[in-house]
């Protein structure tokens, strides 16, 4: 039996320490992908800090932001008036993520700590990975990949970031406060992740012991609307092909302002600027939208099973625009 | 003694509640994994990371020292068994650990058995298993592959002179790839030896094949061992072989001198207990203008192991449905370093019928005729045109124009891609289904007792079916008692001896046992019946048992209590022993019907996103005598969330490389969810079968047949687009 030690302190100071101090610990939140890591034998910490019973639970409404505690799960955000109000896609993407009984236990610090589903980072019997072991080689490049990557990769990882959630807040240009070692400080979540492609071994800026303490989402301005479209194999209860979020501003006929992420297809939850430029100020034109696709999707690097993605992210893309600029609610 | 019809009808057929069902919702349903023996160990398998090559080392010695460790077992130290005895439906494949060769990614290589589940585990983890690999044989279009024969090439007529003469013909090719049984309940085991005696705890669906095979390969009489599964967590044919694991807990808990429990992980479900094969098929169809069918050739090609070959059965039904002159089937499969095949619900028959029906439809939209008139003018309603004996029962029309009726398929616009709401567009699909008759032999002891209750006893298993519940119904119409005085005992190769759950042969195969049973109790209990009973004299078929009575059919107030016959002579209780009878003279004639179905479909494609949803499906099935309306609704309801499955979800796809399954978790491979699957519609119909007694024909596995192809049909004709390759897939979807 693979004995670790399990803490659960109640303070924050606490639980940084307690990780700092031993470089085979690892935080413990709801647990829905740490203790599956744990299981498949792919990160066997030798110490477990629960961290749970700190007190970073709960939102905080204010008026142009809100403050989500690290804890707080995906179910109670989703949940929360002001979400569904201000945030459509940011509900739309948790209540499409995971099923319910998941999204009591999961937390949303958790959520954008999620590691790859890829089935060879999760099987420790493939050598060939180099997000697990640097330098190893790549299976899912050779082998089956579908549920992969196609942008910020190349053919030494093809890991995809399978957040929902992650994919509204980036592109409201969400933080995170994270408490670690060497004090507080915040992070933007475009500058949160790292690309697979600049290292496929790291996944993130934050060091060993750092714990998000809060997440800091502005509330899209009075007049905006938003949406999340999911696409999938099957209805429910599975990780996306592709989505997109998107939040625009209309005026008339014009998009006077508008914010777009991509989801299931990027290493990163991937924010396509480049179509938002496209769009900024243009009229409604379902040409123009797919164009913002393809620019989004130029760079992508596909293996066979994934090429298909391309063409079906610029199709979720055009859409959820059509959706959004047609529907007004 | 010849089985007369019995009068059925007070309590079978009626959808009564699950006898066992207060037992599982409440969780006192002992099912494998929840025994517990004192002494107990855990065993955990360890498989093999190479698909082919020997092992050359493994190192067990420092896994040893590990805390709560045991034993390991490898090919090194595992007792050598016999040969496995033949099993129809269940054969063992290679015994586990005879040596040290690999055949597939995932094989048996050690088994570690240490005190807890989690010890095992860990130990399991850390053990290093060396390998001289080779190259694995991966590709199924490997000109080395060793082709063989699956089942015998059948031809009636000509099939080239049926094409020639065609005025409209089709083929082509279609696939479906490997399906995971994945039942919900993990299999397992719990094996405990005293001396000589063996008593296993399983997962098996069959409890006399399991004895069997144990008995001789570990050489012991089949007396000594005692096979017991009272419930069981699904199965889907997972539980018809006599797999490995149950081999190496049995050996290793004969070794050890302790119970040995060996339950598999989820991923482990997709590498040790089978699965449907992946087939490649060609069909060509000819028809005259008018839509009679000239000629149908069916081949088929399925992947199978090394050692162990699947089951076949894909080109088996298509000589049965449709008459035609002229028709060929041709059934092969290769041998890959692939894991070992099984049958899977509606084994070949889901597969066989997913080309058939697919090309039957590519037929009327070349004839331009509707699908379902192309079918009515064909279908082999009177006789099985295989040997022109008259069918047992054959309601396939029926089926059809009932469903038709009821999806209002006449409202159907012929033309793809014609319907339309929105940016959707509306598919309506429809598929013909027949399924093999099977009926397998059984016994069961049916007892009554002085309080009037009664016993029936069988070494059945239930599934989750409904057999603890159906056969309940039976035998309380044929005892004339009500449901609750009647004890279904089962699941226990002690009792009568059982054929296993699989063929959607077990309901009838149990049924005609009981039938025969009680005709055979009435005897005895005549038997006991004094020269001045009311009763005396009487012939067994001429006497019945009503409310704890045996009673005069033709005058049934002329009763002796059964508590009095018993009384007479000192008894405590009566019984009768039945069996499947060969059926009578005139049911031999008949050709032996197997189940129908008529499938109707629609789904709704986004073709922007790719985006199908199966939005209605209307199953009808001609099953002879429906048991228990409820049960038998639930079976078909769960077969057709299987065939949305097989349609659109489920493919275990293996690396090329190195022939590793890539996706085996339920994270990955995707099954059909409760989103996913629509109202259904099921109706049955038809009469109750005239080839035995019962009158049943089994429909566990029909309602699966013919759901892909019906959706299939429908994206057809939402989008025009014709697909032969499962699963259905957005990228297949665009537009
Ligand atoms: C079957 C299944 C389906 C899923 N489907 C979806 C889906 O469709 N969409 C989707 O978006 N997600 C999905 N998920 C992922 C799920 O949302 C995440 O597993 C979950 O959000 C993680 O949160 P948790 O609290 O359980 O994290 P944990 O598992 O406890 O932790 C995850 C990781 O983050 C670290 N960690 C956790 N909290 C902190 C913190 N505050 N500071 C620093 N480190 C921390 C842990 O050490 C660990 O490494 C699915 C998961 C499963 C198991
Ligand atoms: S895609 Fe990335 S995570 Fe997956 S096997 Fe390759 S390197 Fe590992």
């Amino acid at each position: 039996m693979r004995a670790f030690v399990y803490d659960r302190p109640t303070a924050v100071g606490e639980a940084v320490a307690a990780v700092a101090a031993d470089p085979q610990a690892a935080f413990l939140a709801g647990g829905t992908t740490q203790l599956d890591l744990m299981k498949d034998g792919v990160w066997t910490p030798d110490r477990l800090v629960d961290i749970t019973r700190l007190p970073l639970r709960g939102i905080l409404v204010e008026s142009q932001q809100l403050k989500v505690g690290a804890l707080t799960t995906m179910e109670q955000l989703a949940a929360e008036p002001v979400v569904a109000q201000r945030l459509a896609f940011v509900r739309e993407a948790l209540l499409h993520g995971a099923s319910v009984q998941l999204r009591n236990m999961a937390t949303i610090g958790g959520n954008l700590l999620q590691r790859t589903r890829c089935r060879y980072f999760r099987d420790p019997s493939v050598s060939a990975c180099n997000r697990r072991s640097p330098d190893s080689g790549c299976a899912a490049v050779d082998n089956v990949a579908r549920m992969h990557a196609v942008l910020g990769v190349d053919e030494r990882c093809i890991a995809l970031h399978a957040s929902d959630v992650a994919v509204p807040l980036i592109a409201v240009e969400a933080s995170v406060l994270v408490d670690g070692p060497s004090g507080q400080r915040r992070i933007p979540l475009t500058e949160f992740w790292v690309r697979a492609d600049e290292g496929p071994s790291i996944e993130n800026v934050l060091g060993h012991g750092d714990l998000i303490t809060e997440i800091d989402i502005p509330l899209l301005p009075a007049g905006w609307r938003s949406g999340y479209l999911k696409v999938r194999d099957r209805a429910s209860y599975e990780f996306a092909l592709t989505s997109a979020a998107v939040a625009l501003q209309m005026d008339g006929d014009m998009i006077a302002d508008i914010r777009i992420a991509l989801g299931g297809v990027g290493s990163v939850p991937w924010r396509a600027r480049e179509a938002e430029d496209m769009l900024r100020g243009t009229h409604v034109d379902p040409v123009r939208f797919e164009q913002a696709g393809r620019a989004t999707m130029a760079s992508a690097f596909t293996v066979p099973g994934t090429a298909f993605k391309v063409d079906l992210a610029v199709r979720t893309l055009s859409r959820q625009l059509l959706t959004m600029t047609e529907a007004p609610r | 003694m010849t089985a007369t019809k019995p009068e059925l009808g007070t309590w079978v057929g009626k959808g009564i509640d699950r006898v066992d069902g207060p037992h599982k919702v409440t969780g006192t349903a002992p099912y494998a994994s929840d025994v517990t023996l004192p002494g107990m160990l855990h065993a955990v398998v360890v498989t093999s990371t190479v698909a082919a090559g020997t092992i050359t080392k493994i190192d067990t010695s420092a896994l040893l020292t590990l805390p709560g460790v045991r034993a390991v077992f490898t090919h090194e130290n595992f007792p050598r068994l016999n040969h496995s005895p033949d099993v129809l439906f269940g054969e063992a494949p290679t015994t586990p650990m005879q040596d040290n060769r690999i055949t597939f990614h995932g094989q048996e290589v050690a088994l570690v058995v240490a005190d807890t589940v989690q010890e095992a585990t860990e130990a399991a983890r850390l053990i290093e298993v060396t390998y001289a690999a080779e190259t694995p044989l991966l590709d199924p279009a490997d000109g080395r592959l060793e082709t063989l024969p699956l089942s015998p090439d059948t031809s009636r007529g000509d099939t080239e002179a049926g094409w020639a003469a065609a005025d409209v013909r089709v083929g082509a090719t279609y696939r479906t790839p490997e399906n995971t049984n994945n039942p919900l309940g993990l299999m397992g085991c719990v094996a405990a030896w005293d001396g000589d005696h063996l008593e296993i705890h399983d997962t098996t669906q069959g409890t006399i094949a399991l004895r069997k095979t144990l008995a001789v390969m570990f050489g012991v009489p089949e007396s000594g061992v005692r096979v017991r599964v009272p419930y069981l967590g699904g199965g889907f044919g997972a539980g018809l072989n006599q797999w490995p694991y149950k081999l190496l807990a049995a050996g290793a808990a004969r070794e050890l001198g302790r119970p040995v429990k060996v339950m598999l992980t989820r991923p482990q479900m997709f590498r040790l207990v089978g699965h449907r094969p992946d087939t490649e098929q060609q069909v060509r169809l000819g028809a005259a203008r008018d839509g009679t069918l000239t000629m149908i050739e069916h081949r088929a090609t399925s992947l199978s192991s090394i050692d162990f070959l699947a089951v076949g059965l894909i080109t088996s039904g298509t000589p049965h449905l449709y008459t035609c002159p002229n028709v060929a089937t041709v059934e092969r499969t290769v041998r890959l370093n692939r894991r070992y095949p099984t049958s899977m619900r509606a084994p070949g028959e889901a597969e066989g019928n997913w080309a058939v029906e697919t090309a039957m439809d590519e037929l009327a939209h070349e004839l331009g005729m509707d699908p379902l008139e192309l079918r009515l003018r064909n279908f082999a309603t009177a006789v099985d045109p295989a040997d022109g004996k008259p069918w047992s029962s054959n309601a396939v029309v029926e089926c059809c124009k009932v469903g038709a009726e009821l999806f209002g398929w006449s409202r159907r616009d012929p033309r793809p891609s014609s319907m339309r709401e929105g940016d959707l567009l509306i598919g309506w699909g429809m598929a013909a289904a027949g399924f093999f008759a099977y009926l397998p032999m059984s016994q069961a002891r049916v007892t009554v007792y002085a309080d009037g209750t009664a016993a029936v006893r069988s070494a059945a298993t239930d599934l989750g079916t409904g057999t603890y519940t159906v056969i309940t119904q039976l035998a309380a119409d044929l005892l004339g008692l009500h449901p609750q005085q009647v004890d279904f005992q089962l699941g226990d190769s002690d009792l009568p001896a059982s054929a296993q759950s699989g063929g959607s042969g077990l309901a009838s195969s149990v049924s005609n046992a009981v039938i025969d049973a009680v005709a055979h109790l009435q005897g005895a209990l005549l038997d006991l019946a004094g020269p001045d009973s009311p009763l005396h004299g009487q012939r067994p078929e001429d006497v019945m048992c009503r409310d704890g009575a045996l009673c005069r059919r033709d005058d049934p107030s002329v009763r002796v209590p059964i508590a009095d016959l018993l009384a007479g002579q000192n008894l405590v209780e009566a019984s009768g022993d039945g069996r499947v009878r060969p059926p009578d003279p005139e049911a031999a004639a008949m050709a032996q019907a197997g189940a129908y179905g008529a499938r109707f479909v629609e789904v709704a494609i986004d073709p922007m996103i790719g985006r199908l949803r199966v939005r209605r499906v209307v199953s009808v099935t001609d099953g002879g005598r429906i048991l228990n309306q409820k049960l038998a609704r639930s079976q078909i309801i769960g077969a057709t969330v299987g065939g949305i499955g097989q349609a659109l979800f489920e493919d275990t796809l293996t690396d090329p490389g190195t022939g590793r399954v890539a996706n085996g978790t339920f994270g990955d491979y995707l099954v059909a969810v409760n989103a996913d699957v629509p109202d259904v519609e099921v109706v049955f119909v038809g009469e109750p079968d005239r080839y035995t007694p019962a009158g049943t024909k089994g429909i566990g596995e029909i309602g699966l047949v013919g759901v892909a192809a019906a959706i299939g049909n429908a994206v057809h004709h939402a989008t025009g687009r014709r697909l032969r390759d499962l699963p259905i897939t957005i990228d297949q979807l665009m537009m």
